[in-house]
C-alpha cells in the first residue's frame, strides 16, 4: 500500500521539477483520478496551471455543474463546452476501440486549444495503473493512454499517478482532504457514456443512458458499490399501454472491487431491481426493458465497451 | 530476501509485484527476455500471460536453481518445460472457483487447507502432470489446480492470487517467502 504522506511529498517534487517554469493544463473530469492529479499539480505549481473541464456531452446527470462548483476555488478553472463538436466527432462511428481513439484524439485536440491559450507546454493527467495495463495489453485503450494520437502538441505530459491502483488514489484524496470526492464519486470512464451506449453514440442513447445512470446510482447507494452504471445495450420489443415498442435495452451493473482488476458482480435484492426498472422504463418512454448484469470480472470487464 | 517478477505480459502481472511489496518484500519485474544470468533474486515469480509463445526465456530459469512460483501461464510454462502436457480446459476458468487442497503438508498452499475461494481466469490448463511434481489442489472445473515439486522449489498455481477477490491470496505469497528463505 502507498504511504500517502510521503507519496504526496514526492510527486509534488516531481511535478515541480518536470513543469520547472513552465506553463501546465490539467484535464480535470471530476473523478478522483483527476481531481487528485489536479489538486498534486495545484500545489506543486500553483499559477502556472490552467484545469480545463472538457464537457463533452457523454457526462453523467448534473455532472458538470458539480465539478464546476467543487473546483471553483481554482481561479483560472475553464469549463469548455465541445458537447456539439463530440458528437460530430462520433458520428456514423460504431466500433468500441474506434470510439475510444475518436474521443481521445479529440480531448488532446480541445486541450492543445486550451493550452496554446493558457501558453501551456504541459500537459498533466490522472492516469492511473489498471488504464496503463489494459492498455498496454491491448484489452481496452484509455482516453488518456491508447487513444493518444501520434502528433501531440505538448513538450511533455505529466502523469503523477500512473503507479497508483485506485484504492490507494482515494488515500492519497484523502491525505490531500478531498473527502467529499472519496465519499462520493464512484469511478466513471474517461470516454464517459459513450462505452455505456453500444455501437454508435446518439443523443437519444445517451439520453437514456444519462437518466438510467442516474437511477441506478441513486438507488444502490446503500449497497456501496464500487461502480454502478446502466447501459444502452441494444433493441427489443415490449408493450406499453397497448401500444407495441420497440425499444431500448438497459442493462444494469454494479460490482464491488479493491482495484478494479477484478471485481464481483453485487448481489441486489430483488425489490430493489424491480424499482430500477420501474422507474427507468416509466421515465423513459424509448426503453422496453431492463436486465441485470450478473457477470464478474474476468470474464466481463466492468464497462460494456 | 528479493523476489522478482517476471513479466509474460498479464494484465495483472502488476498486482504479483504489489502482492510482494504490501509484504515487504524487495521486488522488481523484469522482462521475460532477460538473460538468466542476470538475475539477482532469492526466488522469482512466473506471472501470467496470454499466450505461452510470448513466455520469452522463462523456461530457462529453471535452472537457476532458486524457488519458482508461476502463477496461470507461469505454471503451464513450468509443466510444459518438465514434459507435463497443457491443453484447452472443457470448461473455462474464470472468477470465482473453489480449490481443493490435495495435499495439506504442502509448503505453499497446505495451509489453506482443506479448500479456498480463489478468483480465476484461464482457457489453457496443465493436462498432465510433468515427472516428479505432485498434484496439491484441484476443483470441479480444472483437474490440476495447483501442483509442487518439494525438492526442487517448484510450484505452480493455476488461479490468481494476487488479485483482491482471492479470499487467501496473501497467504500464498507468505508461503512462496517462507520457501524462498
Amino acid at each position: 500500500m502507498v504511504r500517502p504522506e510521503a507519496f504526496v511529498d514526492d510527486a509534488v517534487a516531481e511535478i515541480r521539477d518536470e513543469i520547472g517554469d513552465a506553463n501546465a493544463v490539467i484535464a480535470l473530469s471530476g473523478g478522483v483520478d483527476s481531481s487528485v492529479a489536479a489538486a498534486l499539480a495545484y500545489e506543486a505549481v500553483g499559477d502556472q496551471l490552467t484545469p480545463v473541464y472538457v464537457d463533452t456531452g457523454l457526462m453523467r446527470k448534473g455532472e458538470t455543474e458539480q465539478v464546476s462548483e467543487t473546483f471553483s476555488y481554482m481561479e483560472s478553472l475553464r469549463v469548455v463546452d465541445a458537447e456539439e463538436r463530440f458528437l460530430d466527432l462520433l458520428s456514423g462511428v460504431t466500433d468500441p476501440e474506434a470510439k475510444r481513439e475518436v474521443i481521445g484524439e479529440g480531448f488532446i485536440r480541445e486541450f492543445e486549444r486550451e493550452a496554446k491559450e493558457a501558453d501551456a507546454d504541459y500537459l498533466v493527467q490522472g492516469t492511473i495503473y489498471p488504464d496503463r495495463i489494459e492498455s498496454e495489453g491491448g484489452i481496452k485503450s484509455h482516453h488518456n493512454v491508447g487513444g493518444l494520437p501520434d502528433v501531440i502538441d505538448f513538450e511533455g505530459i505529466v502523469e503523477p499517478v500512473r503507479d497508483l491502483y485506485k484504492d490507494e488514489v482515494r488515500e492519497v484524496a484523502r491525505e490531500l482532504g478531498l473527502e467529499e470526492l472519496v465519499a462520493e464519486r464512484m469511478p466513471f470512464p474517461g470516454p464517459g457514456l459513450a462505452v455505456r451506449v453500444i455501437g454508435e453514440v446518439t443523443e437519444e442513447k445517451l439520453s437514456v443512458a444519462r437518466e438510467a445512470c442516474h437511477v441506478v446510482e441513486d438507488e444502490l447507494e446503500e449497497y456501496e458499490p464500487w461502480q454502478a452504471l446502466a447501459a444502452v445495450i441494444g433493441k427489443a420489443t415490449g408493450v406499453k399501454g397497448d401500444n407495441r415498442v420497440h425499444g431500448w435495452v438497459v442493462s444494469v451493473r454494479s460490482v464491488e472491487s479493491r482495484d478494479g482488476m477484478t471485481a464481483r458482480a453485487q448481489e441486489i435484492d430483488w425489490e430493489t431491481l424491480q424499482r430500477i426498472q420501474s422507474r427507468i422504463t416509466g421515465k423513459n418512454e424509448n426503453v422496453a426493458r431492463v436486465v441485470y448484469d450478473v457477470t464478474h470480472k474476468p470474464p466481463a470487464t466492468i464497462e460494456y465497451e | 530476501m528479493r523476489i522478482d517478477v517476471v513479466d509474460n505480459h498479464g494484465q495483472f502481472t502488476h498486482l504479483e509485484g504489489r502482492a510482494l511489496r504490501d509484504l515487504g518484500i524487495e521486488t522488481e519485474t523484469i522482462d521475460n527476455e532477460t538473460p538468466p544470468e542476470e538475475i539477482d533474486a532469492d526466488g522469482l515469480v512466473l506471472s501470467g500471460g496470454p499466450d505461452i509463445e510470448r513466455a520469452g526465456r522463462c523456461g530457462e530459469y529453471l535452472d537457476l536453481d532458486i524457488p519458482l512460483l508461476g502463477i496461470c501461464l507461469g505454471m503451464q510454462v513450468i509443466a510444459d518445460e518438465l514434459g507435463g502436457s497443457v491443453g484447452s480446459g472443457e470448461y473455462g476458468g474464470y472468477a470465482d472457483v473453489t480449490v481443493e487442497i490435495v495435499d495439506d503438508e504442502d509448503p505453499l498452499i497446505g495451509s489453506l487447507a482443506p479448500e479456498t475461494r480463489v478468483w480465476a481466469s484461464h482457457g489453457d490448463e496443465v493436462k498432465e502432470l510433468p515427472e516428479g511434481f505432485s498434484l496439491t489442489g484441484k476443483s470441479d472445473i480444472c483437474g490440476i489446480e495447483a501442483m509442487s515439486f518439494e525438492e526442487r522449489d517448484l510450484y505452480g498455481v493455476q488461479w490468481h492470487p494476487e488479485v483482491a477477490h482471492t479470499e487467501e491470496g496473501e497467504a500464498v505469497f507468505e508461503n512462496f517467502r517462507t520457501i524462498c528463505e
